[in-house]
């Protein structure tokens, strides 16, 4: 339930020199009557919204927060031949009218492509995502495209209070470029942008 | 005394420094109008080989004047630094012998190697013994895509050998290779 105290004011407009006290007094009415009016109007709106269950809130800010991230360990691949996947779930908030967001992806190969390096050998990856937390698959991301129609279920920026987690980041070592790829080491780094909607 | 307190609290954030260091490189986000974070992604990949694209060979009616002879190629893949690899060949004869066999009657046979693609010779292997300082061509390691085959598996029967058989006798063994990367 939200109580709201209005103040009204209304003021006639007189002009100090050259008026009578009669039309001083009609205007100092009127002024009144319009104060009456407004605060009549003001309360049946405020009625109204108590009545359809509407009540004024405070305006979103249109900010953004992706937090709970962590680092992608693959460790020794020892089958080429399936796909290695890598999920996790991480807090992902947006204070806007509708909790979306849109999220964009971003790798360390040419033109921010989802590629780990090592030495001159390259290792592609895939990078899905999910608006919710558990998950193992998800839409794909493409380098440098947001993935728009996204919406939080977080409730503060951090996740530290309502859900844990808000949303899954599904990294994917597909067998097709496993078993393509040198023997060796392979690092890289994934940039995630949270953008409001 | 102080001096003592400010060495010991320096080698402690000097120690925390050493340890956030090592720590994941994940970032979280910030509160705003955009939000950015970031984590490193590692894997490993180890040393694989694989052998495919084999077909059974079969010498049938074979003039025994005339020296038999089946080339084949065959995938190999490697994905070490170099494609490097070495093939070890075992057959079904006595201490592994390259021999077919009908009861008690045997006949040998040889196998040669070579890693190129359509040849109708190469190395000779010997059972149980690793050809060494081989290289593969594969991009893939079924050969499904860039070259169809990389190496050549040749097996022989020589003039001598085929007249030793009993003729409209059926021979038969198992050519086992093992390719690992080198």
């Amino acid at each position: 339930m939200l109580v709201v105290a209005i103040e009204t004011r209304a003021t006639a407009l007189l002009k100090e020199s050259g008026m009578g006290e009669r039309r001083a007094a009609l205007g100092a009415r009127a002024a009144n009557r319009l104060a009456r009016l407004t605060r009549s109007a003001l309360t049946f709106v405020v009625a109204a919204a108590a009545l359809f269950g509407v009540e004024p809130g405070l305006a979103a800010s249109n900010k953004v927060r992706i937090s709970n991230l962590a680092d992608v360990a693959f460790g020794t691949v020892a089958n080429l031949s399936v796909d290695a996947l890598q999920s996790q779930s991480v807090c992902v908030y947006a204070d806007t009218n509708t909790s979306g967001y849109n999220i964009t992806g971003i790798g360390t190969g040419p033109g921010g492509a989802f590629q780990l390096s090592s030495g001159a050998s390259s290792l592609s990856y895939d990078v899905m995502w999910s608006s919710s937390a558990g998950q193992s698959s998800g839409a794909q991301l493409a380098p440098n495209v947001p993935l728009t129609g996204q919406s939080s279920g977080a409730t503060q920026q951090a996740c530290n209070t309502g859900p844990a987690t808000s949303a899954s980041l599904i990294v994917v070592l597909r067998s097709v470029s496993l078993s393509s790829a040198a023997a060796g080491t392979y690092n890289g780094s994934l940039t995630l942008l949270i953008g409001p909607e | 005394m102080d001096y003592a307190r400010y060495s010991r609290l320096s080698a402690l954030c000097v120690a925390s420094l050493i340890v956030s260091g090592t720590a994941g490189a994940a970032t979280q986000g910030s509160l705003g109008a955009t939000s950015t974070g970031s984590i490193s992604i590692g894997a490993s990949v180890p040393n694989r080989v694989q052998l495919s694209g084999l077909t059974d060979v079969s010498f049938a009616n074979q003039d025994p004047a005339t020296a038999a002879a089946s080339a084949q190629n065959v995938c190999v893949w490697s994905n070490t630094s170099t494609k490097g690899y070495n093939v070890t060949a075992t057959g079904s004869g006595t201490a592994n012998a390259f021999t077919l066999a009908n009861g008690a009657l045997t006949v040998p046979y040889s196998v040669e190697w070579a890693q190129t693609s359509g040849q109708a010779s190469g190395t000779a292997l010997t059972t149980g013994s690793a050809l060494t300082g081989l290289k593969s061509t594969a991009t893939n390691a079924l050969c499904a895509a860039g070259p169809s085959s990389t190496a050549s598996m040749i097996v022989k029967m020589s003039t001598a050998n085929l007249q030793s058989m009993q003729a409209a006798t059926t021979y038969t063994g198992t050519l086992t290779l093992v390719v690992a990367p080198e």
